[in-house]
């Protein structure tokens, strides 16, 4: 299966949705979360989706205020990412210089 | 003050336009931004919210211009495809269509045939098509209404073409027929072809013009100028021979002390008014001559040296106390520059001289006593002062034209070469269609996306151009009319000072410099078509990307 570049701001997103993985995330409040604009996190999330990676859904929250578009890792995005991170770290672990005082 | 919902307001404004604008597939996320926008906190944090969602959502719509079909959901069949986008297909040709005929009907309009053919004009020098008003050059349009000139022994038409004639030695002969044919018309030979003449023949125009017009000053200087060129050309004190030579001094002498100074302008205009209406010439480079800036330029230099000749013969007769005779002296200046600043156009070359004979006319007849004069001379002074700056200005305002004629001459060039740019844009995209379909019938063609995209945005550009265009030079064509309908010529300078820019290639520039009044900059016409070249080789790159792009990938897959 094809994976998106994961950069650094990816992997920020990528890890807020694995704190709640099975939750429905606002752009709004990931946004506040990762501290990313709206002009970098929406084609991260537009990547995510079109990788199969992410669901979305309308949801209708309050009487007078427009649905919200939400966002949800699928279980094959879940599992990707789980592995994707195992994989970063055991990766960051190897390549730790020996001056770097034991912190990873 | 601005009020506090402002920003946030700009920022709906700006997400919704960019969510008209981008492609299909990105409406959701387009949506989910401006809803979320209702909980962003703060006012201008809103405003930031939604320029980085208008960021994301433009770049979206640019790459689905030039890659329509990388952001699409892929088809599996040709027939799926044009089941799915049937609709929207047929909505695309009928505006194809529709923008098409309206650009070809546009052709119908006598107004807008002519603005293109204006349009059009910009190229004349660089294939060298026809004359121009800088680079003569032969116009099969003036040698065909000379052929019919003469077959049909018209001396007008005959006069009309004389004046205009690229070529002197033809303008010489056109006008010596057209006045053999018509001895009223002999005020031509002061108009047309005065260079390349043999010195006998310059005479003996000029005797047929003293005869024809005793009173006018202006066969003396056409005489002085022949006399002046062949004393210059012994490259021996140019200046102090031409002084010192009777027969200059003589005809000089005679346009000074000539009743009247006519530039036969108003007879040029009456004439061109007849002739253009005669033979139905709309030709709008035809009807704006560039000689029309009043008196004759050969007779100012002449006229401004003869004045500062008999005002240092005033100062002369002055100082050896004949006070009399040097007031006859400034006063012939005085007398011609007034004549010279009822009717031509070049008062303010005489302005330093005439300043001098009014002082000097001024100071005498103090010195007389009468202080009245005097007060005269010093108020005929400063109304001359005021012409000749009036007359400065005007001048230079027709030789650089106004901003408005400017802006306009642009956009006439700019949507002529819009309108054969999508032309050949559409013929290509047609041509394509048919070769990819291999069929002629309608129901066998299948436009691509690119197809499409292309057609539809030359067929849009080429009405919006052809718009343009008629918008642009609809002014002009009312003071043209204006002018062949009932002989107006107050707007002809304006007219003259647009066609003037039209005929300079798009991308190059006029202006005014010190020493010369225009220069046209080739280096910047060069780079203008170097960068559209470039552009267009980088199009043709991206349609052959695309191409192959279309083409291996369901194959790679």
């Amino acid at each position: 299966m094809k994976t998106p570049r994961l950069s650094p701001q990816t992997l920020r997103v990528l890890e807020r949705f694995l704190e709640r993985p099975t939750a429905w995330r606002y752009g709004y409040e990931l946004s506040r979360e990762t501290g990313l604009k709206s002009g970098t996190l929406y084609p991260i999330l537009m990547r995510l989706a079109k990788f199969s990676l992410l669901e979305t859904k309308w949801v209708t929250t309050e009487d007078g205020v427009p649905p919200r578009h939400t966002y949800r890792l699928t279980p094959n995005g879940a599992a990707l990412v789980r592995a994707t991170f195992a994989t970063t770290r055991s990766a960051l672990k190897a390549r730790r210089p020996a001056f770097s005082g034991g912190r990873a | 003050m601005m009020p506090l919902e402002f920003p946030r307001r700009v920022a709906t404004l700006l997400l919704r336009f960019a969510i008209w604008i981008a492609p299909h597939d990105t409406h959701d996320w387009g949506h989910g931004m401006l809803s979320e926008l209702h909980h962003v906190e703060g006012n201008w944090a809103a405003l930031v919210w939604a320029l980085g969602g208008t960021g994301v959502l433009l770049k979206h719509a640019m790459l689905a211009a030039v890659l329509p079909g990388s952001h699409r959901p892929s088809v599996s069949s040709v027939s799926e495809l044009f089941d799915k986008e049937g609709p929207m297909r047929k909505t695309t040709l009928a505006v194809i269509t529709s923008c098409v005929l309206a650009s070809l009907l546009l052709f119908l309009a006598p107004v807008f045939r002519q603005a293109f053919r204006v349009s059009l004009a910009q190229w004349h020098d660089v294939f060298h098509v026809k004359g121009s008003f800088g680079y003569p050059s032969p116009d099969p349009e003036l040698d065909a209404l000379a052929k019919k000139a003469e077959q049909n022994h018209d001396a007008e038409a005959l006069a009309f073409v004389a004046v205009r004639y690229p070529n002197e030695i033809q303008r010489a002969r056109l006008a010596e027929e057209a006045v053999h044919l018509d001895a009223h018309l002999t005020w031509l030979y002061a108009v047309a072809g005065t260079a390349y003449l043999s010195p006998s023949e310059i005479d003996r125009r000029v005797s047929l013009l003293k005869q024809w017009d005793p009173e006018y000053g202006l066969p003396h200087l056409f005489a002085a100028q022949k006399i002046g060129a062949t004393v210059t050309y012994t490259k021996e004190f140019p200046l102090g021979k031409l002084l010192q030579s009777p027969a200059w001094e003589k005809e000089m002498d005679a346009a000074f002390q000539s009743p009247k100074l006519d530039n036969y302008l108003d007879r040029q205009k009456q004439l061109d008014h007849r002739v253009l209406s005669r033979y139905g010439l709309d030709d709008p480079f035809q009807a704006a001559s560039e000689d029309w800036y009043g008196f004759p330029n050969y007779g100012v230099w002449e006229c401004s040296l003869y004045a500062q000749s008999l005002l240092e013969s005033g100062k002369s007769l002055e100082s050896r106390g004949d006070p009399k005779a040097a007031f006859e002296k400034y006063w012939v200046v005085a007398r011609f520059g007034q004549m010279m600043g009822d009717g031509a156009g070049f008062t303010f070359v005489m302005r330093k001289d005439m300043k001098q004979a009014y002082t000097r006319l001024g100071a005498l007849s103090q010195m007389e006593g009468n202080n009245a004069a005097a007060a005269f001379y010093a108020a005929l002074a400063e109304q001359f002062d005021k012409a000749a700056d009036k007359q400065r200005l005007l001048l230079r305002n027709r030789l650089e034209g106004s901003e408005v004629s400017h802006w306009n001459a642009f956009l006439v060039r700019l949507s002529g070469l819009g309108i054969i740019f999508c032309a050949l844009l559409l013929l290509l995209s047609a041509l394509g269609l048919v070769v990819r379909s291999r069929s002629l019938r309608l129901s066998s063609l299948h436009p691509s996306r690119l197809t499409l995209a292309l057609g539809s945005g030359a067929a849009v550009g080429s009405l919006l151009s052809s718009v343009v265009l008629f918008a642009s030079y609809w002014p002009y064509s009312g003071l043209l009319h204006g002018f062949l309908s009932r002989g107006d010529d107050a707007g002809l300078f304006e007219l003259y000072s647009f066609l003037r820019d039209t005929q300079l290639p798009l991308g190059s520039q006029f202006y005014l410099g010190p020493g010369s009044w225009y220069v046209a900059s080739w280096n910047v016409v060069f780079y203008f078509w170097f960068a559209v070249t470039i552009l267009c080789v980088l199009a043709l790159l991206i349609a052959v990307f695309r191409h192959f792009h279309t083409r291996l990938g369901p194959r790679a897959a």
